[in-house]
């Protein structure tokens, strides 16, 4: 038996099977159970113990030989196989994906976002009020008399439904009603931010009929002025993110607080643009004071016990000047556009 | 309130500059709204052209000789109006100038030097006059300033006053209060009474009123006036703040009004009646006022009248017909106090805003009237000659006496700043309030007559800062107490928010952009969508803005609109935000709006938005608020804004958590460059806040043994709610059975009209073991028969 003929003879088959089929019958052939190599293998057991160790062990070689030979022609063929099946599954990848916008949140949304982050990490909890409110929280009760001159400071949007008191409801100009809300529900020591919706009927670039404004309240027993004016600067710091922060606080009028303040923060203007922080021009960036006492004894809060500070911040004039938006009405007109350009991605929100 | 600088000198004794004052003045809170001061302008003079050429490389352009006193420069021009000989404002090498923004440099200009400039009325921002270069028509001497020779020595301020400082509507009350800070010493007044009041005035006065609107009134007759022109001075005063001057008595009283805030009039006392009454106007009474118009008045005005005939619109405007003219000869002055209450509601219900009306609401000095009187009865007999009466009056004209006691430490507790008593009284005295008794704790302080805003002692405490300066506030921080921290985190409110805020950061990973739109409807959304009727704004500024929203779904069309013309086609967009279903009843909701159209990208896309790749979205925004949208209960929604058979609603109990579906045709008949629109209305205020909130909710069996597979179909009827059976089906054994996923739906006509298909596969999947085939059959039958009772299913094969 020439070993190396069969050899031969069996790698010539191998090499010549194209494709899996044709190499299985060359398996079969050769390592079947009827195949060359087993019935050689089969026909040691006729020979001698001698005869048999020589031959066995190069029959052995030859079975290893073979079924090494055809695993790897297996191997070469499968690949063969996928690869040329690869080649008909060729996609255009240069087919340019249809255009989108990236989808983002409002810019009020982050500002809304950051006011309650920065003033909960001062102890403030966020409250509520309706935006349609009854002339008692909007104005009475915060020391806003009717005929007063205070009421036209603030153009007021009236509802044709009247309350209780037969006044005509009213788009509440301001979140201070909040405050009232709060006190009437609530014993002190409060310590408040109202976010949301105001209205007053004025519309140009920097008013517009719809705006947001934050109220802030805190009463307690001891709570004043100098509390009032670090809470207000640490926020403007922390909300502009401006550490050296130049700011004015001067003497104005509300009905509702005395002493009142308004506070204002330095700016310059550098290539054309806003930069805030030093400078001598001035930008009014909040309206804010201790609660007047009148105020918080229409809320049955004792004075001799009680004192505090309250404040309102124009949501979107603060955030016009962090981002340098210039048109207010931009904010409320639905345009993508706008978004996508002034927006925050969800990374950044 | 606008003054000249100079104006306020008559008042106030200081050598402190223009910005100074208008520092002090900000600082007192009578804020700066501007101040035009032009002295930084001296740097500039007068300079004379001595000669001139043209330029030899520029049509346009001329080289002048210019004599600015003390040296001649080449200045080269282009302006139309250069002559030999003209006089103009030259500005030299390195000076900045105003209009332009930019700094003077000497060079040269198409090869010719040039070492200054001949200044147009626009470069020194005095107009946008640029025509040609400043020509004076005085003959100054070359070298005087420009202020001078422009006259822009007098700044005019203009300052912002709150409603609480009426006494600040006068030069006076301005020059008092800056005094008080320090700015200045404050002038006695300067004029002679008139001691020689010979005869009774022939017209008296009646006050007649219900209402109390008139308290006191006073007045002189001036007999044999001689009314023209006011004096150089007078008018120039007026001029000064942009105000016309009419005739002398015009003049006098409208300088009155802003010098001292004292509103008063003057009546042409040959065109009246001799008894003038202070009375309520009869029911559409009519009156033509100074302004020219005509005004109708209601019951509740006060007038002063003749007889039947209203003469004036008390504390507001006078009347045309007995104004005083060049012609006038006999003068009646009329001074009064009038409530300021009544004088605000006739002057907002005939909306007139007048410098008297802006006075009387705010609230006159008492101790002004008899003044005011006094100094108009001066001008007027200085100016304009004549005889004056005695005095008539009516009313009575209360004592100003208003008491405060005052703790000092009340100082020092509002403001966290210890102030020295003795410190406070100064103040309190610079400000002319009296203190009355004082010890070291506490004092009794008498408010000045003009200060009716300070009623309490909390109005001390703000007096005495406002002059000690805010400045001088210290600040501190009070930091959160574990308390504030505890509320925060218990605060529904707070965990609200941070839902919200979930809700849109999933809504912005689905490719969904946030818009906010207005709290209002058009009318025509209104009549569409059927709000509340009584939501109607009453003074609304446009039909666009006319109601409140009872829905965001209108305005998110609108907005869907305005984004396809801008070339959008497929536009997805939410607001979180509140509706109004009546004025005591207002949600926030979250609504939702994708608006397709037909897609032509094969490659891309291979299939439309619909109903139930809205179902699904909602489903996921469902799931971001840690509920399972299967565990509510759906049914079709009645609401007139869907499409009635693609549309649903989901309950909790009674409470509607979710509408969504296609938006009703006739609604996009409004909007008909729109294709498809589905809407999605969340109204997440109505899911208990608490499971909103918390984290990992949900638990999902894991278990290691081989889960198991089977498909039913059945034969349903056709409303068959599929959400039931979904629940049924889960619920047969719950630990074995770990998803029920409905995947086909068949409605053919060979099924009948009552019927529909429906196809679904049950994972089932034990916790403890491989389940053994018996068991899944046993399983598997359990499903078909219990199935088939309850809903009347026929199985299919």
């Amino acid at each position: 038996m020439d070993i190396k003929k069969v050899l031969n003879e069996v790698t010539k088959e191998i090499e010549q099977s194209s494709s899996q089929q044709k190499l299985q019958n060359v398996k079969v052939a050769y390592l079947g159970k009827k195949g060359k190599i087993t019935e050689l293998l089969k026909s040691l057991k006729d020979l001698s113990l001698e005869e048999r160790k020589s031959s066995g062990s190069k029959l052995n070689y030859l079975r290893i030989e073979v079924d090494n030979l055809i695993k790897n022609k297996f191997n070469d063929l499968k690949i063969e196989e996928i690869n040329s099946k690869l080649k008909n599954e060729y996609l255009d990848i240069s087919f340019p994906p249809p255009n989108s916008i990236a989808s983002k949140a409002h810019p009020i949304s982050k500002t809304f976002d950051e006011v309650i982050t920065i003033f909960g990490s001062m102890g403030y909890s966020v409250a509520e009020g309706p935006d349609i409110e009854t002339d008692f929280f909007n104005f009475s009760a915060l020391n806003i008399p009717e005929n007063h001159p205070a009421r036209e400071m603030q153009d007021t949007f009236y509802i044709d439904d009247k309350d209780k008191e037969g006044k005509p409801y009213v788009l509440r100009t301001h979140t201070s009603p909040v405050q009232i809300r709060t006190l009437l529900n609530q014993k002190p020591p409060v310590k408040i931010i109202a976010p949301g919706r105001t209205y007053r009927c004025d519309s140009d670039s920097t008013h517009s009929p719809m705006f947001h404004q934050v109220e802030g309240l805190f009463i307690n027993e001891n709570a004043n002025m100098g509390d009032l004016k670090g809470t207000l600067i640490e926020f403007c710091k922390q909300f502009f993110n401006v550490q050296n922060l130049k700011v004015r606080f001067r003497p104005s009028y509300f009905p509702f607080t005395e002493p009142s303040a308004e506070m204002d923060i330095a700016y310059e203007i550098v290539n054309n643009k806003i930069q805030l922080g030093q400078g001598d021009r001035w930008l009014e960036i909040l309206g804010c004071g201790m609660v007047n006492p009148i105020v918080l004894e229409n809320c049955n809060v004792d004075t001799n016990i009680y004192q505090g500070f309250a404040f309102g911040v124009g949501l979107d004039r603060i955030t016009m000047l962090k981002y340098g938006l210039t048109d207010i009405r931009s904010f409320f007109s639905g345009n993508l556009n706008w978004i996508a350009s002034n927006g925050f991605t969800i990374g950044d929100f | 309130m606008k003054f000249s600088y100079s104006w306020l000198c008559d008042h106030l004794e200081t050598d402190k500059s223009a910005s100074e004052i208008g520092e002090a003045l900000t600082n007192l809170g009578l804020e700066l709204e501007s101040l035009t001061d032009y002295s930084e302008y001296s740097k500039f003079v007068v300079a004379t052209i001595k000669d001139f050429r043209k330029h030899p490389n520029a049509d346009r352009l001329n080289i002048c000789k210019v004599d600015d006193g003390t040296n001649t420069y080449q200045v080269i021009c282009g302006a139309n109006n250069v002559k030999k000989g003209l006089k103009g404002i030259f500005a030299k090498d390195g000076m900045y100038i105003p209009g332009t923004q930019i700094i003077l440099k000497k060079g040269k200009i198409r090869g010719e030097i040039s070492e200054g400039m001949l200044l147009s009325e626009r470069e020194l921002n005095l107009s946008d006059d640029h025509e040609g270069i400043i020509e004076l028509l005085d003959d100054f001497q070359n070298g005087t300033s420009a202020v001078e020779a422009l006259k822009l020595n007098d700044p005019i301020f203009e300052i912002g006053i709150t409603p609480n400082r009426g006494d600040c509507l006068g030069v006076r009350g301005v020059a008092r209060d800056l005094s008080a800070k320090g700015v200045g010493e404050l002038k006695p007044m300067n004029f002679k009474k008139i001691t020689q009041k010979e005869f009774a005035s022939p017209i008296i006065w009646n006050i007649n009123n219900d209402d109390n609107s008139c308290e006191y009134v006073v007045s002189r007759y001036f007999k044999n006036v001689n009314n023209s022109k006011s004096p150089e001075w007078l008018q120039k005063k007026l001029i000064s703040l942009g105000l016309r001057p009419i005739n002398a008595l015009v003049d006098i009283t409208n300088y009155i009004t802003i010098d001292l805030g004292r509103p008063l009039h003057v009546f042409d006392a040959d065109k009246i009646g001799k008894k003038l009454d202070m009375r309520l106007s009869n029911a559409n009474e009519r009156i033509l006022a100074l302004d020219n118009k005509e005004y109708t008045l209601d019951k509740n005005t006060t007038v002063i009248a003749d007889g039947d005939n209203a003469l004036a619109i008390a504390g507001i405007i006078g009347g045309d017909y007995s104004g005083c003219t060049d012609d006038t000869k006999n003068v009646f002055l009329e001074v009064a106090l009038f409530n300021p209450n009544s004088v605000a509601q006739t002057g907002r219900t005939l909306g007139i805003n007048s410098d008297a009306r802006y006075r009387f609401e705010r609230g006159l000095d008492k101790n002004m009237v008899i003044e005011g009187l006094e100094y108009a009865s001066y001008l007027i007999n200085k100016i304009c000659g004549g005889l004056v009466s005695k005095n008539i009056e009516a009313g009575k004209l209360d004592n100003f006496e208003h008491k405060i006691n005052y703790n000092f430490d009340y100082f020092n507790k509002t403001i966290g700043l210890e102030l020295d008593p003795q410190k406070q009284i100064k103040i309190l005295e610079d400000l002319k309030f009296q203190i009355n008794k004082s010890n070291e704790k506490e004092c009794e302080v008498l408010v000045p007559s003009w200060r009716n805003d300070v009623k309490n002692k909390i109005d001390i405490v703000e007096e005495i800062i406002r002059i000690y300066g805010y400045e001088n506030i210290k600040q501190s921080v009070p930091s959160a107490s574990i308390d504030e921290i505890d509320k925060i985190d218990n605060s529904s409110t707070n965990k609200k928010f941070k839902s919200i805020k979930k809700l849109k950061k999933t809504l912005i990973s689905n490719g969904i952009s946030e818009v906010i739109t207005f709290s209002f409807h058009s009318i025509r959304a209104q009549e569409i969508l059927k709000g509340d009727k009584s939501l109607k704004i009453s003074n609304a500024i446009s039909d666009d803005q006319s109601y409140m929203r009872n829905s965001m779904i209108f305005n998110h069309l609108e907005s869907a609109e305005l984004n396809f013309k801008k070339g959008f086609k497929n536009i997805q967009l939410f607001e979180i935000g509140p509706i109004y279903n009546s004025s005591q009843s207002q949600e926030n909701i979250l609504s939702l709006l994708i608006s397709t159209e037909e897609n032509i990208n094969s490659i891309y896309k291979s299939e439309e938005f619909n109903f139930y790749s809205l179902t699904e979205l909602t489903s996921i925004l469902i799931s971001s608020l840690n509920f399972d949208i299967k565990q509510f209960n759906i049914s079709r929604s009645t609401s007139n804004t869907y499409h009635p058979g693609q549309s649903a609603e989901l309950f909790m109990g009674k409470k509607l958590i979710a509408r969504y579906g296609k938006v009703h045709p006739l609604i996009m008949e409004e909007f008909s460059k729109l294709k498809n629109c589905y809407a999605i209305e969340l109204f997440f205020e109505n899911l208990p806040i608490d499971s909103i909130s918390r984290a990992n909710k949900i638990n999902i069996l894991d278990s290691q043994f081989q889960f198991s597979e089977k498909d039913f179909s059945f034969l349903f009827e056709k409303e068959q709610n599929l959400y039931e059976v979904q629940r049924y089906v889960k619920g047969l054994d719950k630990n074995l059975i770990k998803n029920v996923e409905f995947f086909d739906l068949y409605v053919a006509k060979d099924l009948g009209d009552d019927s529909k298909s429906v196809t679904f596969r049950v994972t089932i999947q034990s916790k403890e073991k491989t389940l053994e085939e018996k068991d899944l059959e046993q399983l598997h039958k359990n499903i078909l028969e219990k199935v088939s009772n309850k809903f009347k299913a026929k199985i299919r094969s």
